[in-house]
Formats: structure tokens, sequence, C-alpha cells
């Protein structure tokens, strides 16, 4: 039934919907981007969905699409200014009593990985989120001593955005 | 411990994003239409299928058989029209194979050299049909250039040289449009794309 099709895969992305949204403020700096790729994403993974045979986890395979989505599929609709990053709008849909401190090393963080290309952004967020270099040449399609070179690189780059 | 290390660590403790999004907002999302590059590619490409053979819907096809039998091209123009029907249906099945290769599911690389090979099959159609043109427009010129009924139309001290220069000027200049304005939209499509390829080929030779 598509319906049941429908409200199982509805479940698992609201449960998990915090991939997305990291894949996100990764590619985008401003909320209406986000919400357009967030929805691009959705609708990607909704299409793949039917052949989704639970050979990876749910979460692994999210993260596949949607980097795929950010990368390749996305198209940005509007021009967005890359030299000051509109994070106000964000702002406003924060929680209440979000702990201050965190939140302004998380947009020092955001705003680094925003200078980057987009491969660039892919094995920033691969990092961050700890996985393995095997994992990482998986998703991405390239060896792993490639990967490997590839991480170093983007790594001091960051280190050198965020340490000037 | 760095400062990238004590961000990761901020990073892999943060709770919920700040945006979520409730299960009737993704429904309405799931329904909405994909504005992809795979779609674009799709539709733009259909056109580039569809626009070359639109010319032949509108000629004229009694005076357009009457000027082949004048200038005995006739069974010649069946010739061309025979090749060029079978090759366009295996452009067409080439095309819409890969097409249906590209998948949100593959790796990142896979992906994306789905996508090139896609657009390579239309770049590849359209390059055979401005060849296809030139053959049968060089054809036609030299038919009609060395026919008896031209030639009389012609002032008496007329170089034939200068005659050939200018048609192949003429030639020349809309291939060159044809070719530009096809530049253009692939560019359009496919530049952040080829980016990100590069990128990722890049480090793989070194």
């Amino acid at each position: 039934m598509t319906k049941d099709l429908e409200h199982k895969f509805v479940a698992e992305l609201e449960g998990n919907q915090n991939i997305i949204h990291k894949v996100c403020r990764t590619y985008t700096n401003n909320d209406a981007a986000h919400k357009d790729l967030f929805q691009e994403i959705t609708i990607q993974l909704w299409k793949a969905y039917p052949k989704f045979r639970g050979d990876s986890k749910f979460s692994t395979w999210m993260y596949r699409v949607s980097l795929n989505t950010a990368i390749s599929l996305y198209r940005k609709t509007k021009r967005q200014i890359s030299t000051s990053p509109i994070y106000d709008n964000l702002k406003e849909l924060e929680y209440e009593g979000y702990n201050d401190e965190r939140d302004k090393q998380m947009d020092l963080l955001y705003k680094a990985i925003h200078s980057l290309n987009d491969i660039e952004k892919a094995l920033a967020l691969l990092y961050l989120e700890d996985k393995n270099y095997k994992e990482i040449s998986n998703t991405l399609g390239i060896s792993e001593v490639n990967a490997r070179v590839k991480m170093n690189r983007t790594k001091t780059k960051l280190k050198n955005i965020l340490n000037p | 411990m760095d400062k990238l290390e004590q961000l990761k660590n901020v990073w892999q403790k943060q709770e919920d994003c700040k945006i979520t999004f409730s299960k009737d907002e993704i429904y309405i999302m799931m329904r909405q239409k994909s504005s992809s590059v795979v779609k674009w590619i799709l539709i733009i490409s259909i056109l580039e299928f569809l626009l070359p053979n639109l010319f032949l819907l509108f000629t004229d096809h009694g005076s357009s058989a009457d000027f082949y039998n004048k200038y005995s091209i006739a069974t010649a123009m069946k010739f061309y029209f025979l090749v060029h029907f079978i090759i366009i249906i295996i452009f067409i099945y080439t095309f819409y194979k890969n097409y249906k290769n590209i998948s949100a599911v593959s790796n990142v690389k896979e992906l994306m050299q789905d996508i090139i090979k896609t657009r390579k099959t239309v770049k590849y159609y359209i390059y055979y049909n401005i060849a296809m043109a030139a053959i049968i427009g060089l054809h036609i010129f030299y038919k009609v250039f060395n026919s008896e009924s031209f030639l009389e139309t012609l002032p008496s001290n007329t170089n034939q040289i200068t005659i050939w220069v200018v048609a192949l000027l003429i030639f020349v200049f809309v291939l060159f449009i044809f070719w530009g304005i096809y530049r253009i939209i692939y560019g359009f499509f496919l530049k952040k794309l080829n980016k990100n390829y590069n990128e990722l080929e890049r480090t793989e030779y070194c």
C-alpha cells in the first residue's frame, strides 16, 4: 500500500530530520534556501524510498541522498550573498533557552565551513560526524587514499580559517 | 586540543536542530515538484531532440520535392533521411537508458558521472545534427551552384569563388549562433556539477 509506505517514510524522516538539517545548514546560509534544499532532499528521498531495502541504516542512506542532492542535484534558486550570511532569520526559530555559548561556537564552525567548496563541505560534515575513511570513500566514490588526502587538506583549511 | 577538535565535540553534543518540520509539513513537501538539475536536463534534452526535426514538419513537402527533382538530389535526400531516422532512434534509446541510470542513491562521483554521461549523449546529438546539416547543405549548394539554370541567372562577370565564400560564411555564422546558444544552456545547468566533479577527480592523479 502506498499509504502505508508514505506513513512509514514520513515517520522515519521526521525522526531523522536532523541529518538533513545539518546538510542544509552546511550548504546554505539563509533559511529560505535551507527550506528549499530540505524540500528537494525530501522529494529525492521519497523518490528513492521504494528501493530502500534496509541493507544499510536509514540514516546512512539518508546521508548519501542528502549529500548527492546538495552537491549534484540542487540548483540555487536565489542568488546567495556569500560575504554576509544571514543568520538572523535562523535565530528567530531557535528553541527557548538555547545554549548561547554553544550557539556561538556552532555559528563560528558553520561560518568556516561556508568558505569551503562543495566537496570540502561534504568532507567537513563527514569528519564532524566521525565517519571512518571506508564510509567516506564509499559515500563520495573515491579511493580511501584519496579520501585521506582530501580530508587532511580540508582539515588544514578549516584550522587556518579558525586560527588565522 | 586544537580549536577544530573542540568544535567537533560541540558539534557532536548538539541537540535537535533549531529548525524542525512536523509530519504535516513533510507530507506537503514530498508532494512538491522537484526542481533538480536532472529534471531540467530531461526537459531541455527532449526539446533538443525535437527542435531539429520540427524544421522538417514546417517545410513545404511539395515544393521541396520539386526542388530536389530539379537538381536531381531526390535519391540522395531519401538516403539522408533514412540514415538520420535510424541515428535518432539510437540516440533516443541511449539517452533514455542513461537517464534511467541516474539515481540519488549512487555515490557522489557515480551520480555526477551518470548526469554528465546523459548530457553528453545530447551534446553528441547536437554535434551530429550540425554535421548532418553541413553535409546536406554543402551537397545542395554544390548541386545548385553547378546547375545550368542557376548559372544562367548570374550576371556574366560573377566570380564563382565569391559565391562559394559568401555561402560558406553565412553557413558558418548560422552554425556559430547555434553553437553559442547551446553552450549557454549547457553551461548554465552544468557549471556547478562540472566544478564539483573536477574537484573530486583532481587528487586522484596527484
